[in-house]
């Protein structure tokens, strides 16, 4: 049995993303899931900090210099069933790494022997980044209730696209979309403008790929809500997502913005496990049984989705 | 999302036929504050003009499908089986008359054609559709404007407009695609193709107009 990859984005820097990624880890692991926590923010991996671990001298790097393999690379924590690659921030950067070593980390995750393999990306859409995005099994976005976040999130959906296309498109078509979309920002184009319909029209795309990504969703995650207002954005995102994008997102929650995370994360050490009593911790909780039993392929029955304190 | 899309009025609410009367009005309140003010999330993605045409929209699917009895007349006339698990909704405007009109009918009316092997490849074959080949199919198979507008439900003033590509005579594109698609299982043709390649003739006709 394979490992299933999740993969946690953003479109912006300090949204909550690695904060999601490991209670998301920790609450898998709680719901009795064998989980692997990947520190792939190669702008300045913090995972170690928010699960409260010293670091060591082992880390990917070790992976994509060729000199471990993954899985050497493992180090446990202090939480039954999560164990965790520590991330790297020296002199190398995405670029550095090639489109085929992203593939065979991907690979490499999948092959594991843990139930799911979360992958925290770093912020924004490079296309290292879209790569693993693209291949996951499940795709995780967080955002948080700021314009300026949920912007970015909308050209990240952007550069996914663009990014899931380009290698099934020839290059002349790919040009057309992209002056396409550069044109209906400038609203020359009348009326609104839908990717699918447009690829639908156009020439020169495989679209039977676009129609694989249509279906399954993007798992759309609202962090550090404030307001009722904050509580309802994620059904607008989705909305437009539908609307303007035409692929299919997935509102699965929204995190409170909670004192206790803040005081936990100066303290290193995981709010989930610091404070489980907090409401972001049930939110959580809801939000990973909702992803468990509506992940393709999952073989998780209701009962073993309770949750193990 | 343009007039090529088959966006119905549940697709432009964002629920399924199926779903519940109060999943309806929370989608359509939903909807209102993405569309309606100041949302975030609509900036950067759609112009005020847009979000107010969405709006629109919004409104104009909202006073269908927002109310019992022409929710009803829509999910008939657009062909949708909105009874959740087979169960019957309490039917509010609908008087009984039209169940016996049902029985009265008996089994669909299809008139006798011609079979022409030549012709029947063609519209295998054929992959551009505008109103003219569609006439051409109607009068292969022998339906006139009344039978075939009798059957479909759908009045003879607009499938004449459908055939001459006429958006003057036609309501809001979502119904036009609604109609040609009932048309096209009446005359038992590619739905998805025709449609499809139909709705971008009628674009361009839109634009025209």
């Amino acid at each position: 049995m394979s490992a299933k990859v999740w993969v946690v984005g953003s479109g912006k820097g300090g949204v909550g993303k690695t904060f999601v990624s490991s209670s998301v880890g920790i609450t898998l692991s709680k719901l009795n899931q064998s989980v692997l926590l990947v520190d792939f923010d190669l702008s300045g991996a913090n995972l170690h900090t928010t699960l409260g671990l010293q670091l060591t001298d082992r880390n990917l790097r070790n992976f994509f210099d060729g000199s471990h393999k993954l899985v050497d690379l493992v180090q446990p924590t202090n939480i039954p069933r999560l164990s965790y690659i520590q991330g790297f921030w020296d002199d190398w950067s995405l670029s550095d790494i090639s489109l085929d070593q992203i593939r065979r980390f991907a690979e490499s995750c999948r092959t594991t022997e843990y139930d799911i393999v979360i992958i925290d990306l770093g912020a924004g859409s490079g296309w290292g980044n879209m790569e693993l995005f693209k291949l996951a099994d499940e795709r995780l976005l967080v955002v948080d209730p700021e314009p300026t976040s949920i912007e970015k999130s909308y050209r990240y959906l952007e550069a996914f696209i663009c990014h899931s296309l380009r290698e099934n498109a020839s290059a002349e078509s790919f040009l057309k979309i992209q002056n396409a979309l550069r044109e209906y920002r400038n609203k020359n184009q009348k009326g609104l403008f839908s990717f699918r319909d447009y690829l639908h029209n156009a020439t020169g795309f495989s679209f039977d790929h676009f129609e694989q990504l249509s279906k399954q969703p993007i798992r759309l995650i609202v962090n550090s809500t404030r307001s009722r207002p904050d509580l309802e954005l994620g059904f607008a995102i989705k909305s437009v997502c539908n609307k303007y994008f035409d692929i299919p997102v997935d509102f699965v929650g929204s995190i409170d913005f909670d004192n206790a995370v803040w005081q936990s994360i100066r303290g290193k050490e995981p709010v989930l496990i610091a404070k489980p009593f907090t409401p972001v911790a049930s939110q959580f909780l809801t939000i990973c049984r909702h992803l468990l039993s509506s992940s393709r392929n999952s073989n998780f029955s209701a009962n073993q989705l309770k949750a193990v304190v | 999302m343009d007039v090529n899309s088959k966006y119905n009025y549940y697709e432009i609410l964002e629920v399924s036929p199926q779903s519940h009367q109060t999943e309806v009005n929370q989608a359509y309140e939903r909807m209102k504050v993405t569309y309606g003010g100041d949302n975030p999330a609509i900036y950067t993605i759609f112009s005020e003009e847009e979000a107010r045409n969405m709006l629109n929209l919004i409104e104009e699917a909202f006073s269908v499908l927002g109310n019992k009895s022409l929710r009803t007349d829509y999910d008939e006339k657009m062909s949708f089986n909105s009874k959740p698990d087979g169960m019957a909704p309490i039917s509010v405007g609908r008087p009984i008359a039209s169940m016996t009109d049902k029985i009265k009918k008996g089994p669909l009316f299809k008139p006798e054609f011609k079979m022409n092997a030549i012709f029947e490849a063609e519209i295998k074959e054929r992959t551009d559709w505008d109103g003219e080949q569609i006439k051409k199919v109607r009068e292969y198979k022998n339906w006139t404007l009344e039978s075939l507008a009798e059957t479909t439900k759908i009045s003879g003033y607009y499938i004449q407009g459908i055939e001459k590509l006429e958006p003057g005579s036609l309501p809001a594109p979502v119904f036009v695609r609604g109609y040609v698609s009932q048309i096209c299982r009446v005359l038992s043709l590619d739905e998805k193709k025709v449609c499809d390649s139909f709705m971008k003739y009628y674009k361009k006709a839109l634009e025209r107009k």
